[in-house]
């Protein structure tokens, strides 16, 4: 064998696996251009990480990045309230202005609805009671239709503001703070004004009022929702003095619970 | 049984009476002061040793110059004072005796109990020899912010109005 040949041999030996791979990998690399170049097949390939990513993503919001908007939205409206409110205002202004027109409307109908009732004996009641009261026919005729009712009544201990007693028809924040409340709001008004010794006898908050009626050693506020006129008044003082007869004499020895039953058996 | 107690907060000036009642009732500090206007009223239910239950329904009255002007329709009806003061600020405990004085005058049937508060911030050391050198007897010193003496404090007076 030649010196030629033999180095031929030795060059075969060598590199003829080589060049397989090299083929091997050139065809490879062919495959992956193609489909990076042609979107359908880079689609079928990318498309299944992404919506499993995606997914994740979206199960992790409320916990990755929940708390950053929260926070981002309470900074903006924080920063910015006065844009808020002129936001807000327009929508809040209508939802009230549709509240007021349905509210008259029905007003509206259940006074047309009274008025047209005119034979009645009630109708007859209440314009004889207009003519010996002075109170117009009309006024009498709203304060049947927004009759007050009576929402809670608390017999609290005077000074320390103790709950000794509820009664209650719906559900309100913890009683013994309300009680609590009272009493210092009491004690502050009565202080206050310095007069001497008179006592505080209503509180007024928009729909509500609270009538506040005095005893030795406690009193008796009571929650009314509706219009609050002067007979009512008067026919409420008169049961809360009845049923402070069947209080005072032993109302430092009944629990809580003997008050409320003989409240129950009152209201 | 349950029993029902009404217990006030006193002191003067931002010593700490609301964050004391904030630590007892809800077990939380907030460092930010925000003066009480008039006043605030908290529950806290609780157990006590003997299986008897006391609802406490706390008073935290706003801070003045003095106690002795603190308004006394306020304090009517009370079963026990928590008086407060501050003992990294002189001036909320030189006159001490003088309002532990007109409390013990004025109302002798209720149970009281001085405490100096914001004990993380300063060694209560001086202050309690100081106090005693006054032969003032105050029941301790505990930190609305750490909450140490807290709870012993408002357990203890639980514990002493069930005996009264």
């Amino acid at each position: 064998m030649v010196e030629e040949d033999r180095l031929q041999l030795l060059r075969d030996i060598l590199l003829i696996d080589d060049r397989e791979v090299a083929h091997a990998i050139n065809q490879r690399i062919e495959k992956i251009s193609e489909t990076l170049e042609k979107q359908e097949k880079l689609s079928e390939k990318v498309n299944p990480i992404i919506e499993d990513r995606l997914k994740v993503f979206v199960s992790e919001i409320p916990t990755s990045l929940g708390p950053v908007i929260t926070q981002t939205l309470k900074d903006e409206i924080e920063n910015s309230k006065e844009r808020v409110v002129e936001a807000l205002y327009p929508i809040m202004g209508k939802m009230i202005k549709r509240y007021i027109q349905n509210e008259i409307k029905l007003l509206s109908e259940t006074m047309n609805k009274k008025v047209n009732d005119t034979f009645s004996v009630n109708s007859f009641k209440r314009k004889l009671r207009a003519k010996f009261t002075g109170v117009k026919e009309s006024d009498l005729l709203l304060t049947e239709l927004d009759a007050p009712t009576i929402s809670e009544v608390f017999i609290i201990q005077k000074g320390s503001g103790i709950l000794l007693g509820n009664h209650s028809n719906t559900a309100t924040v913890d009683k013994d703070m309300i009680s609590g409340m009272l009493t210092a709001i009491k004690s502050f008004v009565e202080d206050a004004f310095e007069g001497g010794t008179q006592n505080l006898e209503a509180i007024e908050y928009e729909l509500y009022t609270i009538h506040i009626q005095n005893f030795h050693t406690y009193y008796i506020a009571v929650v009314i929702s509706g219009s609050y006129s002067r007979s009512f008044e008067n026919k409420l003082e008169n049961k809360l003095l009845k049923l402070s007869k069947s209080l005072s004499p032993q109302i430092s020895i009944l629990t809580k619970e003997a008050i409320d039953d003989i409240l129950k058996t009152h209201f | 049984m349950e029993s029902i107690k009404k217990i006030v907060l006193l002191g003067q000036f931002g010593v700490g009476k609301t964050s004391l009642l904030r630590r007892f009732i809800t077990n939380e500090f907030i460092q930010d002061y925000k003066t009480t206007l008039g006043v605030q009223i908290k529950k806290k239910h609780i157990t006590l040793p003997s299986g008897n239950t006391m609802s406490m329904i706390i008073w935290d009255l706003e801070g003045f110059s003095s106690v002795t002007k603190t308004r006394p329709s306020y304090l009517l009806g009370s079963n026990a004072f928590i008086h407060v003061f501050d003992i990294t600020r002189p001036v909320t405990y030189y006159s001490l005796d003088e309002e532990i004085n007109f409390f013990k005058k004025n109302y002798p049937k209720v149970l009281l109990r001085t405490v100096g508060n914001k004990s993380d911030e300063k060694n209560p050391k001086n202050v309690l020899e100081y106090l005693k050198n006054k032969d003032i007897d105050i029941h301790g010193v505990v930190s609305a912010k750490t909450g140490e003496g807290v709870t012993e404090l408002f357990m203890d007076l639980a514990k002493n109005l069930e005996t009264l």
